[in-house]
């Protein structure tokens, strides 16, 4: 009784109940605006870039090549690499991410390892995107003398995703229940079995909807590549697949570039049009992730989450 | 032959946890890599160009040509978009936070959350270019501000993308509070909004700082959505409207065109090594008030 007294007299020193219910519904009310403020927001932000950018998604935009100097240029080699580096991307961060992911949550046991595990993640998480850039550019330029090239910027990509995907795999994990763990050690089943044949396949549509979240992060990435990818394509060979002597200068790169340092007179028509596409490509990764992460979910557990 | 059996599956756990242990390790390794090879080539400015520690943080003037790479400007510039991000998108995500734990019923809360992630996902160059096309032509056109580039067209770029960060972690400090305090006041006669003034804000107090120091550290280290509207002019500020610079934009500025083992180059990895030090200042931070919470 004595710990609620001082509680119970200030709220009845705030003055009578109708002015309370008063303020209480003004304070909700405008909650309220703030919270439709950003939806609305987000709307009015799609509506304009497709009132902008329509008119510029033409076949010889999406699929033509970009010009130096003349108006017409295109944007289809940097929707190509945009796509090979977010691939090469994945290929290093799903794998090493999930198992670092896997190692804290299930194996690691308070210690020196696991608290230095974690600071290095948290800190890797809180790397500014520039920063990481620069550090790619002297490790694989300065370095390992690559040129700008897409296997460069796809590495640097990967340190500064592992954390958010670490983080994804460690919350999917949790969000199995312990009696699976139990029942599957009961039959017998060793920890890695355990792992792999029940937690996992639990865990999956989480996973898969944290991933192509990353996924379409990784698709807008910019001031990591600058300087690890390069800002342009290969005159004659702007599809290479080549992995560490030509540039590979991705969409959104392409957009800051042609906005701040190239000379085309149409920079307008070409910001608008990539920045329509990659908005509609940040849209798609969205759907993807929860329509995929739905049907495994149902798939693997059976469940309807 | 279970024998057999029960040695192979022994086998692989040993390796499978080795496997496990690597991937971990490689995250230590590249984060160690990371603040060496930085600290190494980010003090080339003070070891190799001689240049004084106390100039590169104090003075103004930022000239290559005479030797005289002084970073205040930057600083300055990234401190005062920081602040101004922060003071906006501040209050106003920490607000939408306490809507979405409190409040909004679960219709509302299916359109919000994918709302806000959404806004995670669109690229920062994205926004640069809202900015370009939508606020500074808009800035331009009602204040005095002659091209419309500026601290402010970077500041509100800015408190509107750290507003996913502040939102999704001051709602996770509300929700983590134990019902009990809010069924306490609740039964003691307080209304909603008493509840949440005076209960359950001061309980989350440690969480929203957390909420609010990752919400700095964003705006500290994003890059191109502002250096797109920020007017990249070495000064300092001289009013809401001027153009400016900060550490971020005046790396992607000069770095293009800075040739190798310049000092131009070596003072703008001193100014990424700033960056990366005040990230894990910010990282400290944050575990100092996740600590005080438990």
């Amino acid at each position: 009784m004595a710990v609620t007294a001082p509680s119970a007299r200030s709220v009845a020193a705030t003055g009578s109940v109708r002015a309370r219910k008063i303020t209480n519904a003004v304070a909700t009310v405008i909650l309220w605006v703030m919270a439709s403020s950003i939806i609305v927001m987000l709307a009015l932000f799609v509506l304009y870039m497709v009132y902008l950018g329509w008119h510029a998604l033409t076949p010889a935009f999406l699929f033509g090549t970009p010009k130096e100097t003349s108006a017409g240029g295109g944007i289809g080699p940097e929707i190509f690499n945009s796509f090979y580096i977010l691939v090469l991307t994945l290929f290093f961060t799903v794998p090493t991410a999930v198992a670092a992911g896997v190692y804290l949550q299930e194996y690691a046991r308070p210690g020196t390892f696991r608290s230095a595990v974690q600071f290095s993640a948290e800190s890797l998480a809180t790397i500014p995107s520039i920063v990481m850039g620069l550090f790619g550019l002297l490790v694989f330029v300065y370095l390992f003398r690559w040129h700008f090239s897409a296997l460069g910027g796809a590495l640097t990509l990967t340190l500064l995703n592992l954390p958010a995907l670490m983080r994804v795999t460690q919350e999917a994990l949790s969000s199995v229940p312990d009696t699976l763990r139990e029942a599957s050690m009961a039959l017998g089943g060793t920890k890695w079995q355990t792992i792999t044949r029940v937690v996992l396949p639990s865990a999956i549509g989480r996973l898969t909807t944290g991933i192509v979240l990353i996924a379409g992060r990784i698709f807008g990435e910019t001031a990591a590549l600058i300087f690890t990818a390069g800002l342009s394509v290969p005159y004659n060979n702007p599809y290479a697949l080549d992995l560490i002597n030509l540039p590979h200068e991705t969409l959104a790169v392409h957009l800051w570039y042609t906005h701040s340092e190239s000379i085309v007179p149409d920079v307008d028509r070409i910001g608008n049009g990539s920045a329509l596409v990659l908005l509609i490509m940040v849209l798609l990764f969205n759907v993807a992730a929860r329509v995929l992460g739905r049907q495994l979910t149902k798939r693997f557990t059976g469940r309807v989450s | 032959m279970i024998a057999l059996q029960a040695r192979r599956s022994h086998r692989v756990e040993r390796i499978a946890l080795l496997g496990l242990r690597i991937a971990a390790a490689i995250v230590i390794l590249a984060m160690a890599s990371l603040l060496l090879y930085l600290a190494f080539e980010g003090t080339k400015t003070f070891f190799v160009d001689r240049f004084s520690l106390f100039a590169f943080l104090f003075s103004p003037t930022f000239a290559v040509d005479s030797n005289h790479p002084g970073a205040a400007v930057f600083i300055v510039g990234t401190l005062a978009v920081t602040v101004f991000a922060i003071a906006i998108g501040g209050p106003f995500g920490i607000a939408v936070g306490i809507f979405l734990a409190e409040i909004a019923p679960t219709r509302m809360t299916h359109v919000l959350k994918p709302a806000i992630e959404v806004m995670v996902g669109i690229p920062s160059v994205v926004y640069g270019w809202l900015g370009l096309t939508l606020l500074v032509p808009l800035i331009r056109t009602h204040t005095t501000s002659p091209s419309g580039f500026g601290l402010a067209a970077a500041g509100i770029v800015l408190s509107i993308m750290i507003l996913p960060t502040v939102i999704t972690l001051s709602e996770d400090a509300f929700r983590s509070l134990p019902t009990s305090l809010k069924e306490g006041s609740l039964a003691l006669g307080a209304t909603r909004w008493q509840t949440i003034t005076r209960v359950l804000l001061p309980s989350a107090a440690s969480g929203l700082a957390v909420a609010l120091i990752l919400g700095i550290a964003r705006a500290v280290g994003e890059t191109l959505a502002i250096q797109m509207v920020i007017g990249n002019a070495t000064q300092f500020p001289a009013g809401i409207f001027a153009p400016t610079a900060s550490l971020t934009t005046e790396i992607v500025t000069d770095m293009p065109g800075a040739t190798q083992g310049t000092l131009l180059e070596h003072a703008l990895f001193s100014m990424a090594f700033l960056l990366l030090l005040i990230a894990m200042v910010l990282i400290v931070l944050v575990r100092l008030a996740l600590r005080r919470r438990s």
